[in-house]
């Protein structure tokens, strides 16, 4: 278990700030939800944490030590929103768990390897020789959370992982999310623009916006009584939460 | 894979393509085995002779028979076009990858060089290479297969471009697997398709450059001889004898045509290009099952229907077979209703909407055994009466904004349009309609951004602004197909806040397709819930949770987390996953996925049967109770 902190991190793209000097802890073990909409600079974050996209300032730090974004160990992982495009559509899905473990092991151990990290993330070990194309949206992302699992990270930054797929997949995907972490103790960053997804699986939560943090607490003092304008924007969006209470043009 | 090889031969173009370079391959390795002697065997008392039966294409100066000798003349001019066309594709390999290998700032600096390269013409490059590496075979071949290095390395680049944007490079990246290794097992797989066939095409051009290079005697030099060589002699005693140049000549065009023609079956036959080889539809219509009875509900009849559609099919072509992906649909839509159509992707929920609104194109087909707008039947031909109405009654809506508009035109002119159209307005006062509609949508400044392109209005004023144009007519009926699920949450309240003002204060009625319950069952009165192509439950909104039949129905809204989800269960799944259009199983579709399944519901198709006021289910064990349990185990089919 370990803790990923971002210190003062700003993430330019010439003259545009994506990220604004954020300062974010996930804690070890612990969920930590980010949302925003779009052009927040949450995907940006993330980026930022597995080398994706250069730091301009600040320091991104694993257990108090820079994130390593070089060499074969990588104990931070990802997990992308688009299962369509995460996944080589060339290799099998064993190939593709297969390629993120870590080296130094016989063919054999990493056979058994990736049959139990796809029965960890629930997908039939016996199948690791089909191609992504025979799969579902949902079973990629299960391939695609098995993957980022196979390079036996401490610390897993998930993407908007269920944006992409239709609700009747989003809950089993969810349901797994949860499960992993509590079973392996992962800390976990958890980006979605969907507050009810956030509130299931996050214990903390952050609202971004414009690129800077503008609230951050426990998800249920969040959500009960948020301190921030634009957080209690969000939580009326939300389709469904409080539809009576919602100011309505009449004719 | 193989399958799609196989493809190529199926074109009369394919077959003949594939048969002449086959033919020029062989001849290419024979020739030189069987006509040597013929070929240099001097007949000084006979040089210069025109076609006759010891010579068909007559001989050269020193007697040698100019049809032998360009027979076996192939081999050498098809080895000296592989050669080429190998550094050719080696070297473009090498540019077009180095960007990517090398990291931003080397590459640009690469691709800067390769942009320059291209700008030349490939002739002169073969010339200037041909200086430096001295005029002969070997000269010859470098320059040319030089010269063609850069377009290659141009497409190259481009392609790997294309894949390296995926996420699957950035998650070999995350994981530790190095750019070489990531080159090798990622990128190149997945560009090889259309490499290897401009690799055949270069092919033809290569021989070609050769035939040219070696007709300007720039290319193989004597004793040895290939086409080009032949055609340079022969060109001197062209009024001699014509067939001395006219032999190697027709050469020269058939391998030509036979690479270039190989690499563009191959290019169709693998979806490089065009795509070919679907059988096109029967054109005899089938005639309509009806197993559903006649809907004849007090909430259809009465004259205020919008839409009214019964038995909606839509049939594509398929590779085995014509694929149905709306099997029979049969709704109604009545003035100022505001009708939900949930379901997953491949339910057909959009392609209903397509439908009705005209916009299923070749080779798909609609059929209905009623389709009428306004009392209006849509299946008549089209006709001018017909696309006023479609025009001017009926706005759609769709999910991306930013690709419903044309990029280069003014928001007020695309909206101006419409009216100039269909109502026949002056430019000035279509204009003023336009500004008009986009402030009845609630963009501020209307007459400033009616001047702007769609590029400077943010996502959900395109989409505000795609809903005013559905406005520029007088819509009776608004479809809507996932109009908000581009756009960030707060962003969706304001849309869907203006869609139902629209519908409230015009008495527009309103279909709204989503895949989100949610946001269906907070703006729709009715709710019909899609699967493999058919209605299995059509009931009131704010039955959706508590009162839905359907099992499906059920599952779906449980599924969906909302701000009182309990945290301590696990959410409700559904197990397996859509039924493929392409084979849908006989009976329920639903079946294999329900809890509540039995050996009737695998045989019999339950049909939508009246379940209380407003409520129609299609399903043998409606409302029966389900025990939610969490599947453990994905199956993963393979067809």
């Amino acid at each position: 278990m370990s803790e990923l902190r971002f210190d003062d991190v700003t993430v330019r793209y010439g003259h545009l700030t994506a990220v604004d000097r954020v300062s974010l802890t996930v804690p070890a073990g612990q969920v930590v939800g980010l949302v925003g909409e779009s052009g927040s600079g949450k995907s940006t974050l993330a980026r930022a944490a597995v080398g994706l996209a250069p730091v301009s300032g600040g320091r991104i730090l694993l257990d108090g030590r820079p994130v390593p974004t070089r060499g074969r160990r990588r104990p931070l992982q990802m997990v992308f929103q688009d299962p369509y495009s995460s996944l080589d559509p060339r290799m099998s899905i064993g190939e593709s768990v297969a390629e993120a473990l870590p080296p130094g092991r016989s063919r054999d151990e990493r056979r058994a390897e990736v049959y139990r990290l796809l029965e960890l993330v629930h997908l039939d070990p016996g199948k690791a020789a089909v191609r992504p194309a025979l799969l579902s949206g949902g079973q990629r992302q299960r391939v695609a959370l098995a993957r980022a699992l196979a390079g036996d990270p401490q610390v897993v930054i998930a993407d908007e992982i269920t944006s992409a797929l239709d609700v009747s997949i989003q809950g089993a995907v969810l349901n797994l999310v949860r499960e992993l972490q509590r079973e392996l103790g992962l800390s976990l960053l958890f980006i979605s623009h969907n507050l009810a997804v956030v509130r299931y699986v996050a214990s903390h939560v952050a609202v971004m916006r414009g690129g800077v943090i503008v609230e951050e607490g426990p998800t249920d003092r969040v959500l009960a009584d948020p301190g921030h304008d634009y957080t209690r924007e969000l939580l009326a969006a939300v389709p469904g939460s409080t539809p009576s209470s919602r100011p309505r043009r009449t004719p | 894979m193989i399958r799609r090889w196989r493809s190529v031969l199926r074109t009369p173009l394919g077959i003949a393509a594939t048969a002449l370079t086959v033919a020029v391959l062989v001849l290419a390795v024979v020739a030189p085995i069987l006509w040597t002697d013929d070929a240099n065997a001097v007949d000084t008392g006979n040089i210069l002779a025109g076609p006759s039966g010891d010579h068909w294409a007559g001989t050269d100066n020193l007697g040698r028979d100019i049809l032998f000798r360009t027979l076996v003349a192939t081999r050498l001019s098809v080895e000296l076009a592989l050669a080429a066309t190998a550094i050719a594709v080696v070297a473009g390999l090498v540019l077009g990858t180095a960007g990517f290998v090398l990291g931003r700032r080397p590459g640009r600096l690469v691709s800067a060089a390769i942009n320059i390269a291209v700008a030349f013409p490939g002739i002169l490059l073969a010339l200037f290479f041909a200086v430096v590496f001295g005029v002969g075979a070997t000269g010859a071949v470098l320059a040319i297969g030089f010269a063609g290095a850069p377009a290659f390395g141009r497409l190259t680049q481009t392609l790997v471009a294309g894949i390296e944007s995926r996420d699957f490079i950035s998650a070999a990246r995350i994981a530790g697997v190095g750019r070489l290794r990531i080159l090798v097992r990622h990128v190149l797989p997945n560009i090889s398709e259309p490499l290897v066939v401009n690799a055949t095409i270069g092919a033809g051009g290569a021989l070609l450059s050769f035939a040219g290079l070696s007709f300007l005697g720039l290319g193989v030099q004597q004793p040895r001889y290939d086409w080009g060589r032949l055609l340079f002699d022969g060109i001197s005693s062209i009024y001699v004898n014509p067939a001395s140049a006219l032999a190697p000549g027709a050469a020269v065009l058939i391998a030509g045509l036979a690479f270039n023609l190989f690499g563009e079956s191959v290019a169709k036959g693998l979806g490089v290009g065009v795509v070919g080889g679907i059988p096109a539809l029967p054109p005899v219509v089938p005639t309509l099952v009806t197993d559903e009875p006649l809907i004849e509900e007090s909430h259809q009849a009465g004259t205020d229907l919008v839409l009214d559609v019964r038995d909606l099919e839509v049939t594509f072509p398929g590779a085995r077979g014509p694929i149905r992906p709306v099997r029979g649909v049969s709704f109604a839509v009545r003035r100022g209703e505001a009708v939900g159509v949930v379901g997953e992707s491949g339910s057909g929920k959009s392609l209903t909407a397509l439908a009705v609104s005209r916009l299923v194109g070749e080779p798909g087909r609609v059929d209905a055994s009623r389709l009428d707008l306004l009392g209006t039947d849509l299946r008549a031909r089209d006709s001018r009466a017909q696309r006023q109405l479609l025009g001017t009654s009926l706005a759609m809506v769709f999910q991306d904004p930013m690709t419903s508009f044309n990029p280069t035109r003014r928001m007020g002119g695309q909206l101006a349009e419409v009216a100039r159209h269909h109502q026949g307005l002056e430019r000035r006062s279509a204009l003023a309609r336009a500004v008009d509609r986009l402030r009845s949508v609630r963009i501020s400044e209307p007459e400033r951004r009616a001047r702007q392109y769609p590029h400077e209005f943010s996502g959900g004023m395109r989409q505000r602004a795609m809903i005013g144009m559905g406005l520029m007519g007088n819509p009776a009926l608004i479809i809507a197909d996932e109009p908000t699920t581009a756009l960030d949450v707060t962003v969706q309240l304001q849309v869907l806040d203006l869609l139902q003002a629209i519908r409230e204060a015009d008495g527009v009625a309103l279909v709204l397709i989503s895949h989100d319950v949610t946001v269906v069952g907070e703006v729709c009165d009715r709710v019909l819930v899609m699967y493999a192509g058919r209605i299995v439950e059509d009931l009131p909104a704010a039955a959706l949770s508590g009162e839905a039949l359907h099992p499906y129905t059920r599952a779906l809204v449980a599924a969906v987390p909302d701000m009182d989800t309990d945290l301590d269960q696990p959410l409700a799944v559904i197990p397996g996953r859509p039924v493929d259009p392409a084979d849908v199983p006989p009976g329920c579709a639903y079946a294999a996925r329900c809890p509540l399944a039995s050996e009737r519901c695998r045989v019999e198709d339950p049909a939508l049967v009246p379940a209380g006021p407003g409520h129609r289910v299609a399903c043998w064990h409606a409302g029966e109770p389900i025990d939610i349990e969490i599947a453990d185990r994905e199956e993963v089919r393979v067809p």
